[in-house]
């Protein structure tokens, strides 16, 4: 499977890591606009070619998957030079900048016999699906209810808030908060399904050049309810996912390796809590090790995106329906889309 | 004569600044947007150019009636990717804006950190090998952003024809800037100080500006390639003793022999780290090296060249950074 990939910043960094520990992926070129950056990235993962110019590369190097790692506001139309050219695109997340790109491009994917992923990354971390496992064998009950929050310091100057050269996120809906709504929105379709309504708050606490750095979201999907945040303000950084059962209830950080369960004992009824408390501290004295020796090696809280890849380059070798397919795109979006500031959608 | 000077207001540009003004020279100085020019004191015909690098259209204009461009900018703090774009990307936009201009003289800010330590025997000086590609990017992302701005800054005079010369200061040092990377590891105020007598291959800010606008003007320096110490350099223990005193911040010293530090660094790398892809810097050799191996260090080529000595010595190079009387010298405010 010959893959390539258009951008060699930050995250086509996760992407190339992982690819190289693929089995029967050939790293066959990278395409940015710096040469300095594209030829560094090919002589670091042992890519064959490097381009400034992602037509020429598509033209010369044919891939069979094209993965699009540019800022959000460029995807759309590399997508759609990738599709044009019969590869496969893992997109980066968000996609594109709004929902009638994201339906043009999942058409033209269709039309010419392609897959279009979206990189959900989270959703394939360890602790989602292990929940989902859990679900999935009846052990957990229906789920009733999802919270998803992200607490993530995005204030600072170095960043999204850099008061020398505007972050390409700040040109969507909601601003850099809107760079996170598809890890919402996906974590929460995973779990309640297709949204159905949504109420939305969006508000800036503090003074920067962010639009928003707050906001906070109730759902009502088709399986369950689900309410979504984003907070620039709460700290320390977290992740927090919390499932709600029927018969079970999780929770997890999904920028560490914590993942408990608190459910159904065979214990009196009064000992229940005092059992699972135990229990729950004996988990989180393990994830914290665990947490802290991934610090050293391997993809840490990209996991998720190795395992993403993973799988979708076994579907593609198998030509089976991969791990995020077009019906999930599009359902994801269909969420974002609500999920954005009114004015701004 | 005018000079282009970016990264004007940092650390080193600031005395550059200064120096080049001293000589008579005309200065434009390039500062990002949102950079806070309060405080440097310059005079009202220093040019101030705001443009960021890494998105700025308007950088041809920092060209008008250039002659010389002194390039001083890099990103020193954050993620590999935030230091490779910073200074990598933005010199290549920069450069690409200088060749539309009539500018052909290039004065590039490099550093020690391109050598390869680990293939050094005795004397780093110019002809010490660099690093190669791909063991490069074991290393540092200061370090490969370094490596890869003269790498491009190298293409660029080569394709242009222009005339480059190309400064590697070693540590950089001053008001502010006293704690040096090679004075070991910091725990708090205490001080692993590991091989107590290795010297430093430092450089005081003002003795390297000083060298920097003679590079600008001096028609010997084209075309060469300068290693920048003021000397064969302090000793690590009583430049560490000469620093708590300036800073007033003490605190226990412990030496360590490098011998002892460097094989213990190597056995846990062995043993514990070697598959690991995230380690701190000090516990991988090859880094640890580049920080702390000693190897003797002096500035022949420059004083040859150049004809260049320092305009400060050692002593009040002290007193020009903490201000105040020192263990190895005598009171002086």
């Amino acid at each position: 499977m010959k893959a390539a990939l258009i951008g060699a910043g930050q995250i086509a960094r996760q992407h190339l890591a992982c690819l190289k520990t693929l089995p029967g992926v050939d790293l066959a070129a990278i395409c940015d606009l710096s040469p300095a950056t594209g030829e560094a990235a090919a002589e670091r993962y042992g890519i064959r070619d490097w381009f400034t110019d992602h037509r020429a590369m598509l033209e010369r190097v044919r891939p069979d998957v094209v993965h699009v790692t540019t800022p959000p506001t460029s995807h759309f139309g590399l997508a759609l030079d990738a599709i044009g050219a019969g590869a496969h695109v893992i997109v980066e997340k968000p996609a594109t900048q709004t929902y009638e790109e994201l339906d043009t491009l999942v058409g033209r994917a269709q039309g010419a016999g392609c897959h279009l992923i979206e990189d959900y990354n989270y959703l394939f971390n360890q602790a989602p699906q292990e929940i989902l496992r859990r679900i999935e064998s009846g052990e957990f009950g229906a789920v009733t209810h999802v919270e998803v929050l992200i607490c993530l310091d995005i204030l600072g100057p170095g960043g999204f808030a850099d008061p020398n050269s505007p972050h390409p996120a700040l040109a969507l809906a909601g601003g850099a908060i809107a760079d996170f709504l598809p890890h919402l929105a996906s974590l929460a379709y995973l779990f309640v399904g297709p949204y159905r309504t949504a109420q939305t708050v969006w508000t800036k606490r503090k003074p920067s050049l962010l639009p928003f750095d707050e906001f906070r979201a109730v759902v009502d999907a088709e399986r369950g309810t689900a309410a979504l945040g984003f907070s620039s303000s709460s700290q320390p950084d977290a992740f927090w996912l919390r499932v709600y059962g029927e018969r079970m209830q999780a929770t997890a950080n999904l920028f560490e390796t914590r993942l408990t369960f608190d459910g159904p004992r065979n214990a009196p009824k009064p000992l229940r809590s005092f059992f699972n408390g135990l229990e729950e501290g004996k988990t989180i004295r393990r994830a914290a090790v665990a947490t802290l020796l991934r610090k050293f090696k391997g993809p840490g809280a990209y996991e998720g995106l190795w395992e993403l890849l993973a799988r979708t380059y076994r579907a593609l070798a198998d030509r089976s329906a991969p791990p995020v397919t077009a019906s999930d795109v599009l359902e994801v979006n269909r969420m974002v889309e609500a999920l954005k500031p009114r004015e701004q959608r | 004569m005018r000079a282009l000077v970016t990264g004007a207001n940092g650390f080193l540009g600031r005395h550059v600044v200064g120096a080049l003004l001293a000589r008579g020279i005309e200065v434009r100085a390039l500062v990002r947007p949102a950079a806070c020019l309060e405080g440097l004191g310059w005079p009202s015909s220093v040019e101030v150019f705001r443009a960021d690098l890494r998105t700025s259209r308007q950088l041809p204009h920092a060209f008008e009636g250039v002659n010389v461009l002194l390039h001083l900018a890099a990103v020193v703090t954050g993620g590999e990717d935030a230091q490779f774009a910073g200074t990598v990307v933005g010199t290549e936009r920069l450069l690409d804006a200088m060749a539309s201009s009539t500018c052909r003289r290039l004065v590039l800010c490099s550093s020690f950190s391109v050598y390869n330590y680990s293939s050094v025997l005795r004397t780093l000086d110019e002809d010490s090998p660099l690093h190669q590609t791909p063991d490069l990017y074991t290393r540092d992302g200061y370090t490969i952003a370094k490596w890869w701005q003269e790498r491009v800054t190298r293409r660029f005079a080569e394709q242009h024809g222009w005339d480059l010369t190309v400064l590697r200061p070693g540590f950089i040092w001053g008001r502010n800037h006293g704690y040096l990377a090679a004075l070991g590891q910091q725990f708090g105020r205490h001080h692993l100080v590991i091989g107590p007598l290795t010297r430093i291959p430092m450089t005081h800010v003002e003795n390297c500006a000083d060298v920097f606008a003679l590079a600008a003007v001096n028609e010997r320096a084209r075309g060469q390639t300068l290693n920048v110490v003021d000397g064969p350099g302090e000793r690590i223990w009583p430049y560490l003793s000469d620093y708590m005193h300036g800073s007033g911040q003490w605190g226990w010293r412990l030496p360590v022999p490098y011998w002892l530090a460097s094989m213990m660094v190597r056995l846990a790398f062995a043993t514990v780290f070697r598959t690991a892809t995230k380690v701190p810097g000090i516990l991988i050799p090859r880094r640890f090296e580049s920080r702390l191996k000693p190897l003797r260090f002096e500035n022949r080529k420059l004083r040859e060249t150049l004809g260049w000595t320092p305009p400060l010595d050692y002593r009040r190079c002290l007193v020009r950074t903490y201000g105040l009387a020192t263990s190895t010298g005598a009171a002086e405010r």
